[in-house]
């Protein structure tokens, strides 16, 4: 800093032997430190600790925001994370609910409640000619469980009840609207076919 | 102020100052370096949770991808009773509400938080209901009690039942295996738990990014099976309706792929319930597994087929060779007799089969050495495990080295007495027969899946050639015989179809190793026999109200008919050769 000052020209005091003018009070030379305009310009300005200031504010504003976003984002976690867990009991109760009504005692119990039979006497229709290979009989009678009823035991079924014995109106009920009146209507006609060739 | 006093003053504070600092640097040392592991354990315990991540054990799917165990969670409603008294919500109101909910008697749940108080004012624990389904848990939450806690357990549910419950097996109330295939694969189906760590905030929100998985959880693979779930069902059904209805003890019925060697049915009666298994293991504990198996017996004369096949294969017969077969054949040192009184006949080998003629039998097996015979068992694979590897599964007893066979033994081994096989053996011996003499591996398991979809453990598929196409071929054709010409002609006639059968009416050995006068009864057959697809073996042990092989007749005609039918077999559209019979 010191070998960029400059100083003012001095004033330079009358030469010795020259005339002297009446006596006049001298004033003392001053002298004093004159910044050159780099110097001036350097200098630190208010706008400048402003900046700062603001910026380092704006930060800590965004830290904290970011950290209620944070928090905020976490309780989002969790509650989506309890439902997550709420949905998947759900799904495990409905696949248990449908693997124990799907399985093949209970079906059968309900197909025979129903009145459904087996025929034991499988006859077939090969597509390629129409011939019928067997003779076709009516089925005779049984089903597989009447007479000992299920054997095979399924200790899931317990407390189920048949289609047949759950009452008209909640089985009713619990189809959509429409469904259950155009099932009512009787049969116009014979049956739609599909034409196929 | 001298100079000297004012040195005084910054010495003392000096002192101060080290003083402090040292008191300073003391409790530093004494925090960060002697309780240091104590704290951090202490403050980890403050926020930090750890948490055991569930693996899930492998689900069972049979051979169609019917689902037979299912791995679920089951929840455990535990209660803090020292808090439950002075709630405001009391025992006895929300006893009530729970009872309605599980079905408990509202007293009992009373008594339980009153016990334990009683025992210890102090306590924080007692279950009120154990292992409730998610239906349960999610009813008992919504009441919103504040003292009801909840834990959830990995547990397994059978959706069928009892279908296939001889075979699956079950695991035990910690989920441990116990027994069948969940015991035997349970290196596929087996999980492990996993570990991590995670910070929670004083509310119990676990702070984000804090998860620390230390072990990751490893869930089971699934467990394919080449049983179908349908055909078992009918199978079971079946034996079990017939089993009652002739008063038999035990029974089992072997369907198995003659082209493949894989099992579709092995029903067993008596029978568990995997779901309910103190139902059975409270009354009979040796019906918990599968006699088909573990449970061995003198096959009786469905063995003569395997006889006959191998004098075939050999050579020193065909299915016209003459025998003259008496009521009672009795060569030095033995005597055999049939089972029940006849004048001599002139049979041919297909007529012995037909008639199952023991002292017919016995004459024609001589025509071959016994360690020859033993070798042609082995080659049907008796004497050893199937390649399944059932749990308990049983080798059979090939009555040791023929050369030590006195008479009788040699004689009786010809038609299945004196020596033991399963049920799946003889539906095997009658599997490599229908086959062209080919055969295959029996497999129970087609693979175990991992979550990619990768499937090991497969069966390698490769059969053993035991005996010539041709051997086999006439042998099917000496059973077409028995079925169409024998006793049970018209019980086991399929119509549309050709059978091929072989009945067994056993002599069953007591505790005490003595012949009883009970029977195993059996009959193994094939259909359709021009081009056998399926074998149905069944065997029911002392029918007390029919002691004869007529007893498993209608549960082979309907369980072959049904496998027919659900596996679209084409009827037959030819007839059966007919042999002659007798000379």
């Amino acid at each position: 800093m010191s070998t960029a000052l400059a100083t003012a020209p001095l004033r330079r005091p009358t030469a010795p032997g020259t005339t002297a003018r009446p006596a006049a009070p001298v004033a003392p030379p001053r002298i004093e430190i004159a910044p050159v305009r780099e110097q001036r310009r350097a200098r630190p300005r208010a706008v400048y600790a402003g900046v700062v200031v603001g910026g380092l504010g704006a930060l800590m504003l965004g830290q904290l925001f970011l950290s209620i976003a944070l928090s905020d984002g976490a309780y989002t976690i969790d509650s989506l994370q309890a439902t997550q867990k709420e949905q998947a009991r759900q799904v495990q109760q409905l696949t248990e609910d449908l693997g124990r009504l799907s399985s093949p005692q209970n079906l059968a119990e309900n197909a025979e409640a129903l009145g459904m039979v087996q025929n034991a006497n499988p006859v077939w229709l090969r597509m390629s000619d129409g011939a019928v290979i067997g003779t076709p009989a009516p089925a005779q009678g049984a089903g597989v469980l009447s007479g000992t009823g299920s054997q095979v035991a399924n200790h899931l079924l317990t407390g189920l009840p048949l289609v047949t014995q759950i009452p008209a109106q909640s089985a009713t009920s619990g189809q959509p609207a429409g469904t259950s009146a155009a099932a009512q209507l009787p049969l116009q006609g014979p049956l739609a076919a599909p034409t196929t060739r | 102020m001298t100079r000297r006093s004012s040195r005084r003053r910054m010495a003392a504070s000096a002192l101060a100052l080290v003083a402090i600092l040292a008191v300073f640097l003391f409790r530093l040392v004494d925090i960060q370096v002697v309780h240091a592991d104590a704290l951090d354990a202490e403050a980890e315990d403050k926020r930090s949770i750890p948490q055991t991540i569930l693996g899930v054990r492998g689900d069972i799917f049979d051979g169609t991808g019917v689902l037979l165990a299912h791995s679920v969670l089951r929840y455990d409603i535990t209660a803090s009773p020292k808090t439950a008294v002075k709630s405001a919500v009391t025992p006895q109101d929300a006893a009530e509400r729970i009872g309605k909910i599980t079905g408990q008697n509202p007293a009992d749940i009373v008594a339980i938080l009153a016990d334990a108080v009683k025992a210890n004012p102090d306590s924080d624990y007692a279950y009120v209901a154990k292992k409730v389904d998610a239906e349960t848990f999610e009813q008992i939450r919504a009441l919103d009690i504040p003292w009801i806690y909840y834990e959830a357990h990995p547990a397994r549910t059978y959706p069928n039942g009892a279908v296939a419950g001889n075979l699956i097996g079950f695991v035990g109330s910690q989920n441990e295996a116990q027994a069948g295939l969940e015991l035997s694969e349970d290196s596929c189906l087996a999980a492990s738990d996993g570990r991590e760590v995670y910070d929670s905030s004083a509310d119990g929100v676990r702070i984000p990014g804090s998860t620390v998985v230390t072990q990751q959880a490893v869930d089971g693979r699934d467990l394919l099976l080449t049983i179908d779930s349908d055909l078992q069902w009918f199978t079971q059904q079946t034996l079990a309706s017939y089993a009652q209805k002739f008063g038999a003890a035990w029974g089992t019925v072997v369907v198995q792929e003659v082209k493949t060697g894989k099992l579709v049915a092995v029903a067993d009666y008596p029978t568990v319930d995997p779901n309910d298994v103190d139902a059975t293991a409270s009354t009979d504990v040796s019906s918990l597994g599968s006699r088909a198996f573990t449970a061995p017996f003198e096959p009786g004369s469905t063995f003569k087929t395997l006889t006959a096949a191998s004098l075939l294969d050999a050579g020193l017969a065909t299915p016209d060779t003459h025998v003259v077969a008496p009521y009672r054949y009795a060569p030095s040192g033995a005597d055999v007799n049939d089972s029940e009184y006849h004048p001599t006949w002139n049979l041919t080998m297909t007529g012995v089969l037909k008639e199952s003629s023991n002292t017919g039998m016995a004459q024609l097996g001589l025509f071959m050495p016994a360690q020859q015979r033993q070798d042609y068992m082995k080659k049907f694979g008796l004497g050893q495990r199937t390649e399944v590897g059932f749990g308990g599964e049983e080798t059979g007893d090939l009555h040791g080295d023929p050369a030590d066979w006195d008479a009788q033994t040699n004689l009786t081994t010809m038609f299945g007495q004196g020596l033991t096989t399963t049920a799946v053996q003889m539906a095997s011996v009658y599997q490599t027969i229908g086959n062209g003499g080919v055969r295959m591996p029996v497999s129970l398991v087609s693979g175990c899946r991992a979550a990619d979809g990768t499937v090991t453990d497969t069966p390698t598929g490769t059969g053993t050639r035991v005996i010539s196409e041709q051997a086999a071929r006439e042998t099917v054709d000496m059973l077409e015989n028995v079925a169409t010409k024998g006793w049970l002609a018209s019980q086991v006639r399929i119509p549309g179809y050709r059978v091929a059968t072989k009945t067994g009416t056993a002599q069953h050995v007591d505790a005490s190793g003595a012949y009883s006068k009970s029977y195993i009864v059996s009959l193994a057959g094939l259909a359709p026999a021009e081009n056998p697809q399926y074998v149905v073996s069944v065997t029911l042990a002392d029918p007390v109200k029919m002691n004869t092989s007529g007893a498993a007749a209608p549960i082979f005609r309907e369980v072959m008919t049904q496998v027919l039918k659900q596996y679209s077999v084409v009827p037959s559209g030819s007839s059966s050769p007919d042999l002659a019979t007798n000379y």
